[in-house]
């Protein structure tokens, strides 16, 4: 009996700091939701005035302020301005020149990033680890360094305006080389050395063990690379100045603002929602990947 | 330590390879002048011909490369369009450096002063004076080089344009040409009898500020080029811009600088906007419908882009009349207009027969009648040839020039009655820096938002010579 | 035994990756250090047959030239501003984020969406935002034709509009949109690496400083921040080498031009001058390019440095 007593006392001081405690809790709780949704609000906003000013009329957009409701809600929603975004940057031909690009770079970065990697880790050749310091003593430097050259080389070429200049000259990454390489050396040796004797020859040990194993980190390159095709900017513009090789980025930032007189803001943020579209897509389906990839990157794209 | 010495070794062979790898890739240049001057017709040969022509230019080169392969059968000429003018001058570039130039280019005198920074462009003095015969296909005969009667036929100031590079010598011949028109709105000017189309520049600021009381919305001038606008007022006071030898940047002088500020007073009072400033080309404010706001009445732009000026609406009707007269003067009495539009240079090469086919066919595209008279009446750009109007079809749609459809030829007929005024700036490896800075100069001059405006200017035109130093250097 | 076996076989692996790193790697280190250090070398010249002295006039050129030392102070300044402001921002949504339950993913994912962006492309959004009129501007002749939702907000509120990025606007007002917009960037990469730190920091810690009744701030300066000090070492040293890279965010808003109409080249940075040095002064442009590497350099070596004393590991 006393016993029981004594727990239910326990429990009834235990509820008085609880409840002190959940008061504060949930106080320190409602600030914390306060500030992190002002700040997702922050974060999105210029998504939404993307939108909103995509499906608004030049009239309308261009209207002085008179309440927050009109700025911020279209009277009419226009989804004309996306047909004018298409033909104005021709993103049509915009969008292909990219994933052509992008896919062809893709592919052939990740058997050069495979075949690199495997070398690395599970090979043994003479130089191997000054090679290997090497190469990753090269991710210190910034990559302007390299065009200078890089340019002149492509130049040299006739690789201008081509699409192989887009391609090439990017397809090694140390840094996918070095990621690979540490999934590969986390699956066990023996493993290799079981294939060994059963005398499967190296590329299938690849292609059947090693790739399965660490498909994660291969998506996760893949998807990088693809957003860099998306993504880029400089190197296209110096050596595509041809509208036929031009990427995305490029079309998108000189179609609007050659345009006669004034620049079209509505159709201008068309342009911008179809562009970002399939990279949100993508990112809705893999996001998981993404978020690996780049928390161990660093880079952008 | 083995593995050091052995990646050591390893990297040092790389180095050598990658060195040596483009050290065979570097260009040769030993291609001097040519000295020979027997054309082969027989062995076939290959040029290149690099330009900027749109496609309809391209079906008239097309036309006329066919006549010329009737008189030359085993020259086999390739052109292709790259780009701009820039794009031209950047391809090239690069392409010089690795050996690998094409033989012919559409070309600006900037242009060849780089060229010849690697001493790769052709002189094309030795070429003009050759004596030698050529046997074309059809039995007749040609001499290599020019003949008086040819020489004769260009226009002088076209023509002198090519020996432009302080040295004396010739490097290019004259393409088609354009230069700087006035456009106006003739149907506004006519219903305010009191608005002069003006001739100077007194004139023009008299006829802005009428204009601004009349329609105090609208921007009365639009000039296009911000650069054009600031070398040709240089050329028009005599005031120095740049040289070719010697001390190159002589523009920041006080004449300039007054004719900047003045420009700044009217671009405060709204008299005129620039292509810069506007963000497009003031033909588009040109064009609009002068009821709305911003318009142009006036606009300075290229005789060239004549069709562009056209104030046609959607439904194939027009909104106004276009007048066209040259641009405003200092002096009336001694006009100065600039000269634009394309030469052509030959490149040197190691084969010689390539540059005495590349110079057969620049010297066709030259000084062919028909060729220049077609090549004018689809460009807008004026052909390079006094007797260009011997060409029946060109006299007769000469006749058709009027301030709607055919504004082009309207044009064309106001550069042919000013070939005289034709002036052209000397041309060294800086000057399309000069070009440049002036541009910039102009439109960062007439913004400027400083309180003490000379300051300002002044600042502006030392930082305009200092970068064309360190850029020439 | 295994090592001579495979010896060949692996050389044919790495042949790809060998020939295309000699080629844009390898080579392009040697011949840029080359250009660099012959005298105002340029590709024409060369092919022309000019020869160059060996020496270090590249450098001193650029160093004198006052544009370059603008793109270096505006490359600093960014650098400067952005970093401290981005990584204390990401670290106080990363500790919020880590404190709350509910909604915590789609949160996290919302605040990771700036990075799943074009950075021109949301550049020109941002462009849009801060823009005062559409053209005809400057001058007394200005017309103000379209206002940006920045402005409207000022002026709904009874503000003046501000020019922020247009023809005639200030330093200032440009720098503060740079920065704006670098910060909305850089949070993304930021806020995911630091909430992936203190997910994995161990809970003993903060039951213990619960025990304790040490206060929330206590807890944040006391605990969280050393124990994620690695990781925050981390996000800023990226932070300053992606800072000393900037050029495509500031394409985004200003374009090509590199800054408002009117006066062009004003927001430059370290590698648009690079660029732009590309085609004409390759000798300058190496050597602007090693003075970046250097300053990289000399900037994450400070921070190991710091970090290490610093650093609780």
């Amino acid at each position: 009996m006393t016993e029981q007593k004594t727990v239910t006392m326990q429990e009834r001081d235990m509820q008085k700091v609880n409840v002190r405690q959940r008061v504060v809790k949930i106080a320190v709780q409602i600030m914390l939701y306060t500030f992190l949704v002002l700040m997702a609000l922050i974060i999105l906003f210029p998504f939404y005035f993307m939108l909103v000013s995509s499906v608004k009329s030049l009239a309308e957009y261009k209207e002085p302020i008179v309440s927050f409701a009109q700025t911020l809600w279209p009277r009419k929603v226009i989804l004309y301005n996306y047909v004018e975004a298409f033909k104005t940057a021709n993103l049509g031909r915009l969008f292909l020149n990219t994933m052509y690009v992008g896919i062809v770079s893709t592919l052939l970065s990740l058997v050069i990033t495979v075949l690199t990697a495997f070398a690395f880790a599970r090979l043994e050749f003479k130089g191997k680890n000054a090679l290997f310091a090497a190469l990753l003593a090269t991710m210190m430097i910034p990559g302007e360094l390299f065009t200078i050259t890089n340019y002149a080389t492509v130049s040299a070429l006739h690789w201008k305006n081509t699409y192989t200049v887009l391609i090439v000259p990017f397809l090694v990454s140390v840094f996918y080389i070095y990621l690979l390489r540490q999934n590969f050396l986390q699956i066990p040796n023996e493993l290799y050395l079981a294939a060994k004797v059963d005398g499967t020859s190296d590329l299938k040990y690849l292609w059947k063990v090693m790739i399965p194993l660490a498909l994660p980190s291969l998506i996760s390159i893949t998807i990088l690379k693809m957003m860099g095709a998306w993504n880029s900017y400089v190197w296209p513009r110096l050596v595509a100045n041809d509208e036929a090789y031009h990427l995305i980025t490029n079309g998108l930032r000189n179609a609007f603002t050659d345009a006669k007189g004034e620049v079209n803001i509505p159709v201008q943020m068309a342009a911008v929602a179809i562009v970002s579209f399939p990279l949100f897509l993508v990112f809705i389906f893999l996001r998981k990947y993404i978020m690996k990839g780049v928390s161990r990157s660093g880079i952008k794209g | 330590m083995k593995t050091r010495i052995v990646s050591l070794v390893l990297a040092i062979v790389m180095v050598m390879a990658s060195l040596f790898t483009f050290a065979a890739c570097n260009p040769n240049q030993q291609a001097g002048d040519v000295t020979e001057f027997n054309f082969d017709t027989e062995t076939p040969v290959t040029i290149t011909f690099y330009h900027t022509m749109g496609e309809a230019l391209r079906t008239v080169l097309d036309k006329y490369i066919v006549e010329f392969n009737k008189l030359y059968p085993n020259i086999t000429v390739e052109h292709k369009q790259v780009g701009g003018y820039d794009d031209v001058r950047e391809q090239i570039k690069t392409e010089i450096t690795v050996g690998d130039q094409p033989n012919i280019a559409y070309c600006y005198p900037d242009h060849v002063a780089l060229y010849n920074v690697a001493q790769a462009v052709q002189t094309l003095d030795d070429l003009i004076a050759s004596t030698e015969t050529v046997t074309r296909a059809d039995g007749t005969t040609e001499q290599l080089g020019l003949t008086q009667q040819q020489i004769d036929n260009f226009i002088d100031g076209y023509y002198n344009e090519g020996k432009q590079f302080g040295d004396g010598k010739m490097y290019t011949l004259p393409m088609s040409k354009s230069t700087e028109v006035l456009y106006y709105n003739k149907t506004f000017f006519d219903d305010h009898p009191d608005l002069k189309v003006p001739t100077t520049w007194d004139e023009l600021e008299e006829t802005c500020a009428k204009i601004k009381e009349i329609d105090p919305k609208s921007i009365p001038l639009g000039y296009d080029s911000e650069a054009n606008w600031f070398i040709t007022m240089c050329e028009q006071y005599g005031s120095p811009y740049t040289s070719a030898t010697g001390e190159h940047f002589l523009f920041d002088n006080e004449v300039n600088r007054g004719f900047v500020a003045e420009f700044r007073e009217w671009y405060k009072k709204g008299y005129v906007t620039t292509q810069e400033i506007s963000g497009g080309y003031t033909s588009a404010l040109f064009t609009k419908d002068p009821a709305e706001e911003g318009n142009c009445y006036m606009c300075i732009g290229s005789s060239a882009g004549a069709n562009h000026q056209i104030p046609k609406n959607d439904d194939g009707s027009f909104k106004f009349e276009v007048g066209i007269t040259s641009i405003p003067q200092v002096n009336a009495e001694a006009p100065k207009v600039i000269s634009q539009g394309p030469s052509l240079c030959i490149f040197k090469k190691v084969n010689a027969q390539e540059v005495l086919a590349s110079w057969l066919f620049v010297k066709f595209l030259t000084t062919t009648v028909d060729f220049q008279a077609e090549f004018g009446m689809t460009s807008g750009y004026v052909p390079v040839l006094e007797n260009v109007t011997d060409n029946a079809v060109y006299a007769e749609e000469l006749k058709h020039a009027n301030g709607y459809e055919g504004l082009a030829l309207l044009s064309t007929k106001v550069c042919l009655e000013q070939v005289d005024a034709y002036y052209t700036s000397p041309a060294f490896n800086g000057s399309s820096t000069a070009r440049d800075e002036v541009g910039k100069l102009m439109q960062v001059c007439l913004t400027t938002s400083e309180s003490d405006v000379a300051a300002a200017i002044k600042a502006a035109f030392e930082a305009a010579v200092a970068e064309c130093e360190y850029q020439a250097d | 035994m295994v090592e001579s076996k495979n010896s060949w076989k692996a050389w044919i692996y790495l042949s790809p990756a060998i020939v295309l790193l000699l080629v844009f790697t390898a080579w392009p280190i040697v011949n840029t250090v080359r250009m660099a250090f012959l005298e105002n070398y340029s590709s024409m010249g060369a092919a022309g047959g000019i020869t160059y002295q060996f020496g270090i006039g590249n450098f001193v050129q650029v160093l004198q030239y006052d544009k370059f030392i603008t793109c270096l102070v505006n490359t600093m300044l960014l650098c400067v501003l952005t970093v401290p402001i981005s990584t204390l921002l990401a670290l106080i949504i990363a500790v919020c984020l880590n404190a709350i339950r509910p909604f915590q993913r789609l949160l996290q994912t919302i605040f990771f969406l700036p990075y799943v962006t074009n950075s021109i492309a949301i550049g020109m959004v941002f462009a849009a935002m801060f823009n005062m009129i559409g053209n005809n501007f400057g001058g007394e002749n200005e017309l103000i034709i379209t206002a940006g939702i920045v402005n409207s907000v000022i002026e709904f509120f009874g503000g003046e509009p501000i020019n922020w990025i247009n023809a005639g606007s200030s330093y200032f007002h440009n720098m503060f949109v740079m920065v704006v917009y670098i910060v909305w960037n850089a949070l993304p990469f930021k806020i995911l690496v630091l909430l992936g730190g203190l997910q994995s920091v161990n809970k003993q810690y903060y039951e213990a400083a619960k025990v304790d009744g040490t206060s929330r701030l206590r807890t944040f300066t006391r605990i969280t921040v050393p124990l994620l000090s690695p990781m925050i070492a981390y996000v800023v040293i990226t932070g300053f080498i992606g800072g000393f890279k900037e050029y495509s965010s500031i394409v985004g808003i200003f374009g090509e031009d590199m800054g408002p109409t009117g006066d062009p080249r004003r927001l430059n940075t370290m590698v648009g001058f690079i660029y732009d040095s590309l085609s004409n002064h390759q000798g300058r442009a190496s050597a602007a390019a090693l003075i970046l590497f250097g300053i990289i350099f000399i900037v994450t070596m400070i921070n190991l440095y710091v970090s290490k004393k610093k650093t609780h590991y």
